[in-house]
């Protein structure tokens, strides 16, 4: 009850900020106002520091797709095809539904890579790598860079 | 609504230009195949180009309804591209789900 | 300065699905296609979309650029998973210049179960059903 009160409030503020007083301007502040008391109001957390987190994340992401991008430009238009794709397994630190989801999706995007599908067990990931002639690293570079960063997100 | 300024016309017709020989490239391949799924892959990029020139398009008649045809036309491309899927990996025995 | 911003945007934007085009002709199989269309075809169909919302700048257009925006990013990652895992277990080969598949050894074909070791006993399993 006092969590749809502070979602009002919130709303309010945000048309009275915007300066308009229509419709959509109060979806858009109960949206807002919503996904702020759900952020805030996780159990046993400080927020400024999940806040850092968080921005952390979406700052690597995108720079990631960037770097994806880049890296599959020279792969298409080089006139020598020198990747070396394969497919590798990738064994799992992620233990929450949720946290293997958001990692496949998000491997995907990144460089290189394209998640295929996951053990029945749900402890082995299978890639599709552009670069998989050194499958060690491949798998380093993965671990290292997004899983522990989601791990430190959401698990 | 003031949105209705064009650019400058170069920058759409460029635009518009090399999306419409990446919707030929597109359609290369969707004809040649030659799997199921490398087809499903060429429409899934033509949508994609489809809702870019729609952006464009929009930008270029100031009209920003194109913009929700656009959405809706992703959205019920990958309805399509799942359920392709699903038929596909239907037919190799394996059913739906892991 | 925002026809600059709005030029740049919708310019590389449609660059990088013209080279995700090239890509799906040129590369030599579904895995490496599909590698193509679904980074280069997403942050281009975005950066294009980006770019009208910067054209327009009003309110309602920007909700639905970042509405279509989000959706492709979130759609398009779990569109290539789904259609990349069903063409493997269809049999489409992976190109000749692969140097490795460590998938092909711990699915059983013939009960459709993904294992997360190779087998034990060490024989290979039944081929592709249909390579």
């Amino acid at each position: 009850m006092i969590g749809l009160l502070w979602i009002l409030l919130l709303a309010l503020a945000w048309t009275a900020v915007n300066g308009e007083f229509t419709g959509g301007q109060l979806a858009a502040g109960l949206v807002l106002g919503t996904l702020i008391t759900l952020f805030v109001r996780a159990p046993g957390s400080d927020y400024l520091r999940k806040a850092v987190v968080l921005f952390g994340f979406i700052g690597f992401f995108l720079w990631e797709l960037v770097l994806a991008n880049l890296r599959m430009a020279r792969d298409v238009l080089s006139p020598r095809q020198r990747f070396a794709p394969g497919v590798i397994a990738v064994p799992l630190d992620l233990e929450t539904e949720g946290a293997i989801t958001a990692f496949s999706t998000l491997l995907t995007l990144t460089p290189g890579t394209l998640s295929l599908d996951i053990s029945r067990d749900l402890k082995v990931l299978y890639i599709h790598d552009m670069y998989a002639a050194d499958a060690g690293a491949s798998r380093m570079a993965v671990k290292s860079g997004f899983e522990r960063r989601i791990r430190r997100l959401l698990e | 609504m003031n949105g209705s300024f064009p650019v400058n016309g170069f920058i759409e017709v460029t635009a518009m230009l090399m999306m419409s020989v990446g919707l030929v490239l597109a359609m290369l391949r969707l004809v040649r195949g030659p799997s199921l799924p490398d087809r499903v892959v060429a429409l899934d990029l033509i949508t994609m180009l489809g809702l870019g020139m729609l952006a464009v398009y929009s930008m270029a008649t100031g009209q920003t309804a194109y913009l929700d045809v656009g959405i809706v036309l992703t959205l019920v491309t990958f309805i399509a591209t799942i359920s392709f899927a699903y038929f596909i990996e239907k037919g190799t025995g394996r059913g739906g789900g892991n | 300065m925002q026809a600059a911003v709005t030029g740049t945007l919708v310019l590389v934007g449609a660059g990088l699905m013209l080279i995700a085009a090239i890509g799906v002709v040129r590369m030599p199989d579904l895995f490496t296609r599909m590698q193509a269309t679904t980074k280069a075809a997403t942050l281009g169909a975005g950066l294009v979309i980006l770019g009208t919302a910067v054209n327009f700048a009003t309110f309602s257009v920007t909700t639905r650029a970042v509405a279509a925006i989000a959706f492709v990013l979130l759609t398009a990652p779990i569109a290539a998973h789904l259609l990349g895992r069903a063409a493997y277990f269809l049999g489409v080969p992976l190109w000749e210049g692969s140097v490795r598949d460590e998938l092909r050894d711990r699915y059983d074909w013939e009960t459709h179960i993904l294992d997360s070791e190779v087998r034990p006993e060490g024989a290979l399993p039944p081929d592709h059903p249909r390579a």
